[in-house]
């Protein structure tokens, strides 16, 4: 406090208007758009190529389809904001899966069912983070190692059978509507503004930047880095366990081979969505826009007629040209 | 008299805010050992750099054999004959001795092959001519500092680029070795000399000067002070030629009355960078910390905050023995650093001067975890107008100047009851306004009754804002001085490590 009292004299300069760098704001906003532009100019162009994109029960169908994934991808978020990846959310998404499922069956309350599952969800991402933290183990090879023991775990659990048929009232969760919008679609919504009021109000978000963007200064400023970095990954289970919700109600079933592929498409919208992999720069907002792409590119190319051999094709390419213009767009800046 | 191989002549070098050559002439001769001496800073880098194609010159001219040359790049260098020995070394670990030696240009047979027979004879010629007795088959891990300093040379040496090795140039070669290692290295220095290669020595052991050189230039703040043979001189005239400078007056020194012990360290030890080391720090002091590179500065600054592990020693603060299991711990303790790399250590570069300030207090601003819009805002403010920053609330720090981002890095000590600052090179790199707004945010400081322990390589911010001078050497404290009884002379003596 001592230092703060003869401050007050001069007017605070922070404010002081923008110094000839002022090129930058412009394409920092040109970054910020590009991705809800591309996802415009795509729904744009899918609009004129078949008249059913722009339908209400269409956009409904691919906002639910894509909520799996862009629930997932808030987790990875968190991940990749801290400079870190997780390879395990899609097995974390099959086993909390098939805990849910169990225990539905089991008798458990819809509550309880749902508490176990998020709490399995949760214990894999906190085991990931203490063994990168504590163990000082790279987090590629970490997640690697819990993305085949947790889809193992799944397998072993189930004696690789799935698990189906649930009440009427545990899939409200995902027939149910709130007005004309799906209750997965009303939920994703609900989990990005509590995630992104996590990310932008909260100690803990300032903190995952701070780590993403320099761990050693992070941990210099006196931040417990190490704590910090384990409820990242902590969240990713989370997330993915809330994913496996969804999917586990829309499904009728639970399934321990589900979630494949989930982290390349978790990796991919949050890329697409302009957080930079080495940490410490990106935005859920962007995140979300990314994760739609995805849905909107999957669902135009279905109503197109196109092979889905070729929509593998175009979804790699649309990935890496993302990147490629974010990565120009930045060196601009 | 020989004509000289190399000549640099006025050569100049800017970097933003900071000249760091200015008109600087460099003369070589054939087979010469040439020590090149100045304190940290005082430009003999740089103007390495400018030889070896790394930098270019703003001005001046460099010929050789009485030709003028254009430098451009570490491949114009090559082809000239000028190799470069850096301080850190360059070599493959994983790799062979032969293959290290040969590496760019392994000798091949047919499409990609290596051919190894021919790489291993190779490597042998090169080493037995060197008198280096070393299998060319040893993996490059299994050899000790010397001896892979060894293979370096041998590798500036094999270089099959067009030209011999006419100037070869060896950064600190030493600081990394045994006594035994050296008398090899030296054997070795002085067999290249005699076979006509030029040596420019750079080094800060001073009896090196005298054991192995020929002639000496010594720079002093960019500038060139003399150029003369070894005979000429004495230890104490080398000591006075690199230090000799007047005090300049942009140091507003305003001592503070002295309160009570804020800070006291007992026996600092940590395995290979301080030997017990104990001083204390009171209220309203500045301790200055001189040395060299290499002298164990930030390892003390580190050990007291926390930042490594200590093998032996105490920390007493207020009076308390405490033991730092992290920076978080030095923090709570009301102990500030301000890290020597600040890009590495001390900002989160793409983050706001805001955000960065408010770093370490987030949690103290936090309402129930959750942060308002303004609260970070609120603290930094009035601290970015004291240190008068530079900045627009949206800017990334990584787009400010360095005298603006060092400001940010005091920033985040400023609020939150830290009493003890340690300032690890507080204005390197940067311009001297910034410089003097920093100095009299210490006097400041001060008067407010905190102490400071302000490390730096320039030895007259040292003296001129010190009220005492820890000198350190190897590991350990040489020399202590008082504000009235340090100059640069002694310091300078001490820091070398000679009796004085």
């Amino acid at each position: 406090m001592m230092a703060t009292t003869a401050a007050r004299e001069d007017a605070p300069q922070i404010q002081a208007p923008p110094q000839p760098l002022a090129r930058s704001p412009r394409i920092l906003s040109a970054r910020r758009f590009g991705t809800v532009i591309g996802l415009a100019a795509l729904s744009v162009a899918l609009w004129i190529l078949t008249p059913h994109f722009l339908t209400v029960s269409n956009l409904l169908n691919v906002a639910e389809q894509t909520s799996t994934n862009a629930v997932v991808a808030v987790g990875m978020t968190f991940v990749i904001l801290s400079a870190g990846i997780d390879l395990s959310v899609g097995s974390i998404v099959a086993l909390s899966g098939v805990v849910l499922g169990t225990a539905l069956q089991a008798g458990h309350s819809i509550g309880l069912a749902v508490a176990e599952s998020l709490a399995v969800g949760a214990a894999c991402g906190v085991a990931n983070g203490a063994l990168i933290s504590w163990g000082r183990l790279p987090p590629f090879i970490v997640t690697l190692g819990t993305m085949s023991v947790a889809r193992g775990a799944a397998l072993l659990y189930t004696e690789g059978r799935p698990v189906s048929g649930f009440d009427a009232s545990f899939r409200m969760i995902a027939t149910g509507r709130i007005g004309f919008v799906p209750a997965p679609v009303l939920a994703t919504i609900v989990i990005y503004l509590v995630a992104y009021v996590a990310l932008t109000r909260t100690t803990f978000g300032r903190y995952v930047y701070a780590i993403g963007g320099n761990e050693e200064a992070t941990r210099l400023s006196g931040v417990p880095v190490r704590l910090h970095k384990t409820m990242v990954y902590g969240v990713s289970g989370l997330a993915s366990a809330l994913a496996a919700i969804i999917l586990t109600a829309r499904l009728n079933s639970a399934q321990p081979i589900a979630g494949m592929m989930y982290e390349l498409d978790a990796i991919a919208a949050t890329v697409i969505g302009g957080t930079s992999l080495t940490g410490g720069e990106g935005t859920l907002g962007g995140t979300l826009v990314g994760a739609l792409i995805m849905g909107v590119l999957r669902n135009g190319l279905n109503l197109l007629g196109v092979s889905s051999f070729l929509q593998q094709i175009v979804i790699g390419a649309v990935i890496v040209g993302a990147v490629l213009l974010d990565r120009i767009l930045k060196h601009r800046d | 008299m020989t004509p000289p191989i190399l000549e640099m002549r006025g050569i100049c070098k800017t970097f933003p805010g900071v000249v760091a050559l200015d008109g600087v002439d460099l003369t070589l001769r054939a087979g010469e050992v040439h020590m090149l001496l100045g304190e940290n800073g005082a430009g003999k880098s740089t103007l390495m750099k400018i030889l070896s194609g790394a930098y270019r010159a703003d001005r001046g001219e460099i010929r050789m054999r009485g030709q003028a040359v254009d430098i451009a790049s570490p491949r114009d260098a090559l082809a000239l004959g000028i190799r470069v020995i850096y301080q850190e070394l360059s070599l493959v670990p994983q790799l062979s001795v032969a293959e290290n030696i040969f590496l760019g240009s392994l000798p091949a047979r047919g499409p990609g092959f290596v051919d190894r027979a021919r790489l291993h004879a190779d490597a042998a010629r090169v080493l037995a001519d060197l008198d280096v007795a070393l299998d060319p088959r040893t993996p490059v891990s299994r050899l000790g500092v010397a001896l892979r300093q060894m293979v370096e040379i041998a590798r500036a040496l094999a270089s099959t680029a067009a030209a011999q090795t006419a100037v070869l140039v060896m950064d600190e070669p030493t600081s990394a070795l045994t006594s035994r290692e050296v008398a090899q290295l030296f054997t070795l220095v002085e067999r290249l000399a005699s076979r006509g290669v030029s040596i420019v020595y750079i080094t800060h052991r001073l009896d090196e000067v005298f054991r192995i050189g020929r002639r000496i230039t010594v720079l002093r703040d960019g500038r060139h002070v003399t150029t003369q043979p070894i005979e000429d001189v004495s230890v104490g005239e080398l000591v006075r030629l690199m230090a000799n400078r007047e005090l300049t007056d942009h140091f507003p020194k305003v001592a503070a009355p002295l309160g009570e012990e804020l800070l006291r360290v007992e026996h600092l030890t940590r395995r290979g960078a301080l030997a017990d080391v104990s001083f204390a720090v009171r209220a309203g002091e500045v301790v200055g910390i001189a040395g060299l590179l290499g002298a164990g500065r930030t390892e003390l600054a580190r050990a007291i905050f926390g930042a490594d592990r200590l093998d032996d020693g105490r920390v007493i603060v207020g009076g308390q023995m405490v033991r730092f299991a992290s920076p978080a711990d030095a923090i709570g303790h009301g102990i500030g650093l301000l890290p020597e790399d600040r890009k590495a250590d001390g900002l989160v570069s793409g983050l706001t001067t805001t955000r960065n300030i408010a770093l370490p207090h987030a949690r103290r601003l936090a309402r129930f975890g959750l942060l308002g819009g303004s609260a970070d805002h609120s603290l930094a403010a009035p601290i970015a107008s004291e240190l008068r920053i530079k900045a627009t609330a949206t800017q990334p720090v990584r787009l400010l100047s360095g005298g603006n981002q060092q400001k940010v890095v005091l920033g985040k000590w400023l609020a939150g009851g830290v009493r003890i600052f340690i300032f690890d090179e507080p204005t390197r790199g940067i311009d001297v306004a910034s410089k003097v707004e920093i100095y009299q945010l210490m006097n400041r400081l001060t008067a407010r009754g905190a102490g400071v322990v302000m490390i730096s390589s320039e030895l007259p911010e040292l003296l001129g804002m010190s009220d005492r001078i820890l000198v350190m050497h190897r590991g350990r404290l040489r020399a202590e001085f008082a504000r009235a009884d340090a100059n640069e002379e002694r310091v300078l003596t001490a820091a070398l490590g000679l009796a004085g």
